[in-house]
């Protein structure tokens, strides 16, 4: 009798053990990457902002824009804007001038086209920006000063509108805030 | 020990995954877009297969037949969180380029067919022996169609940021339909063809 | 709305789960001629889909992220694919056994079908909200229904082809892979 009923339970008890031993596997190796994954985050906006802002000694974080100092004096400011793209968001990274104009553009991430809507990552693409008011963030075809890519019109232009409405949209918060 | 070369080299060539068995597809096409992403994938599913491997030989004489197959699926699901959480951790650059793809390990039926047909009825050696090898044997067949995909696609080919080659005139227009992903369908057809053609595999 | 209607139409064409996204070829090289069946695969494997979004979502944001687990998704959302096609399964079985017997070993494979684990992921990579996760998977789940038909009606005609011998079974269907792939490719302007 006993034995019938351990051979009818040992499954569950098997599984059982199995489920503990995965799970606890699982948290110990979360807990030794844990860290190291929520560094990156941090990581990855410090190097995209020095890159763009080469004298920059250290940056602060106030509603959803980054504010950009050089050993005491504010540079610029950043900001993410997320467009729709072709095959997904586009995550982007637009650095401003203290005088609003555009200081640079880097594409965060993006799962556009390869070799075509891709390309939106080149600096051929990105480095048209530097410089640029924000009334002349738009595609030439719309009165602006960028060329989109040819063959990737979506996803150039997704880019273009995209900064350009969350400049706007930053500009305006900054300049209410001062 | 010639045991376990010979489940070794079966894993290669005879019982390649991708071109003979046909298994696993799904992850492979998809990640197939760089020599990089092969590369990335390939080490996971060693370690996952490895993983596997090991623990389903070790405890095949205990596990009760009925829950055969979700004490399997646990064990791959256990690795493979693993493998996604220390290339999170360590490599990001390759966990965000091999996307959702790397947990789809866990459904990548080359890991289940293996613990399923080999693992669980094979002594621990010879199962490492085959995990070393079937991952092998994966890793060439990806490699050789992702060298195809990345060389003919973009122009040039780079493995960890180095540029190995850039090729004359597709350098500047690349031939860009084998990126996109019909471009891996006919670069498997094409092979799978192929292979037929020389006689490594048998046609229908 | 409109965000509704550009996930759905991403999920079912330009995205297309077995076109773009290379999941759920399994049952796509393995569909039969007869249309009927590759019907009730491809609504068997949405209708697990979609449960599998819904139960997914829960388990996401009332048990995983509250208690800071994330890293526990893979093993969860497995473990409840899995238990869903049982259930499933064992449903079809009873209620209706030719059905049960068409599909044959498909029916299980449905676990291992990288279209459900994958619309799971989706969902969570983009955080979609129930609503929007439901969507996408009824958006994916169909175009993985309306490839799987197209193909069933091509296997017909591929049959009586006279294909050059190395091409033919696996080859030959690839090569109809690529060119629906390009066909759908097509659709992309319309959002």
């Amino acid at each position: 009798m006993k034995v019938k009923t351990l051979k009818g339970v040992f499954p569950i008890i098997f599984i059982t053990v199995i489920v503990f031993a995965a799970v606890g596997l699982v948290s110990w190796t979360d807990s030794i990457t844990r860290d190291e994954i929520e560094d990156q985050k941090e990581q990855q906006i410090q190097s995209m902002l020095t890159e763009m802002f080469p004298s920059m000694s250290k940056y602060t974080f106030e509603d959803d824009i980054y504010i950009i100092d050089a050993d005491g004096a504010k540079v610029g400011y950043a900001f993410l804007a997320v467009g729709k793209g072709y095959g997904g968001d586009i995550d982007i990274l637009v650095g401003l001038n203290n005088e609003m104009t555009i200081k640079g553009v880097t594409i965060v991430s993006q799962t556009e086209t390869p070799g075509l809507g891709s390309r939106i990552t080149d600096s051929s693409f990105t480095g048209k920006f530097a410089g640029l008011s924000i009334d002349d963030v738009a595609l030439k075809r719309d009165g602006g000063q960028i060329d989109a890519i040819t063959g990737s019109t979506i996803s150039s232009g997704a880019v273009v509108d995209t900064v350009r409405i969350t400049a706007i949209e930053k500009i305006k918060a900054l300049t209410e805030r001062q | 020990m010639n045991r376990f070369w010979k489940e070794f080299a079966k894993g290669i060539i005879i019982s390649n995954p991708l071109f003979i068995l046909a298994l696993g597809f799904c992850p492979a096409l998809a990640v197939s877009t760089s020599v990089d992403n092969a590369i990335g994938m390939s080490v996971g599913v060693l370690f996952v297969l490895l993983g596997s491997n090991l623990i389903v030989s070790a405890i095949r004489k205990a596990v009760p037949n009925i829950v055969r197959i979700p004490v399997f699926i646990v064990i791959i699901a256990t690795f493979v969180t693993v493998v996604n959480l220390i290339f999170h951790a360590y490599v990001p650059a390759l966990y965000e380029s091999l996307g959702i793809y790397l947990p789809l390990i866990v459904v990548n039926c080359i890991i289940l067919g293996r613990a399923e047909a080999f693992a669980s009825k094979n002594p621990v050696t010879s199962s490492i022996a085959d995990a070393l090898g079937v991952s092998i044997g994966f890793f060439l067949a990806l490699f050789i169609i992702s060298f195809l995909r990345e060389s003919l696609g973009t122009g040039s080919l780079s493995v960890f940021g180095v540029e190995l080659f850039t090729l004359p005139v597709l350098g500047e227009h690349p031939m860009t339909i084998f990126i996109l992903p019909p471009g891996a369908f006919l670069v498997m057809a094409l092979l799978l063809a192929l292979f037929r053609r020389i006689g490594v595999m048998k046609s229908e | 709305m409109s965000e509704l209607i550009s996930i759905f139409l991403s999920m079912a064409i330009i995205n297309n789960f077995i076109l773009a996204k290379f999941l759920g070829l399994c049952p796509f090289f393995g569909v039969s001629k007869k249309l009927g069946n590759a019907v009730s695969m491809g609504f068997a494997v949405t209708l697990v889909m979609l449960i599998a979004s819904i139960a997914t979502w829960f388990i996401n944001n009332y048990i995983l992220i509250p208690f800071g687990v994330e890293y526990m998704n893979i093993i969860m959302y497995i473990l409840v694919i899995a238990s869903l096609v049982q259930m499933i399964e064992l449903f079809i079985k009873r209620t209706n056994l030719t059905l049960y017997n068409a599909l044959g070993i498909y029916l299980p494979l449905i676990t291992t079908n990288c279209a459900v684990l994958g619309i799971t992921l989706i969902n969570a990579k983009e955080s979609y909200s129930l609503l929007e996760s439901v969507v996408a998977s009824l958006g994916g789940g169909i175009g993985f229904l309306f490839v799987l038909v197209i193909m069933s009606g091509i296997r017909e005609r591929l049959e009586i082809a006279d294909t050059p011998r190395a091409m033919r079974g696996l080859p030959v269907a690839m090569l109809v892979g690529m060119l629906l792939g390009l066909t759908f490719y097509g659709f992309g302007g319309m959002i």
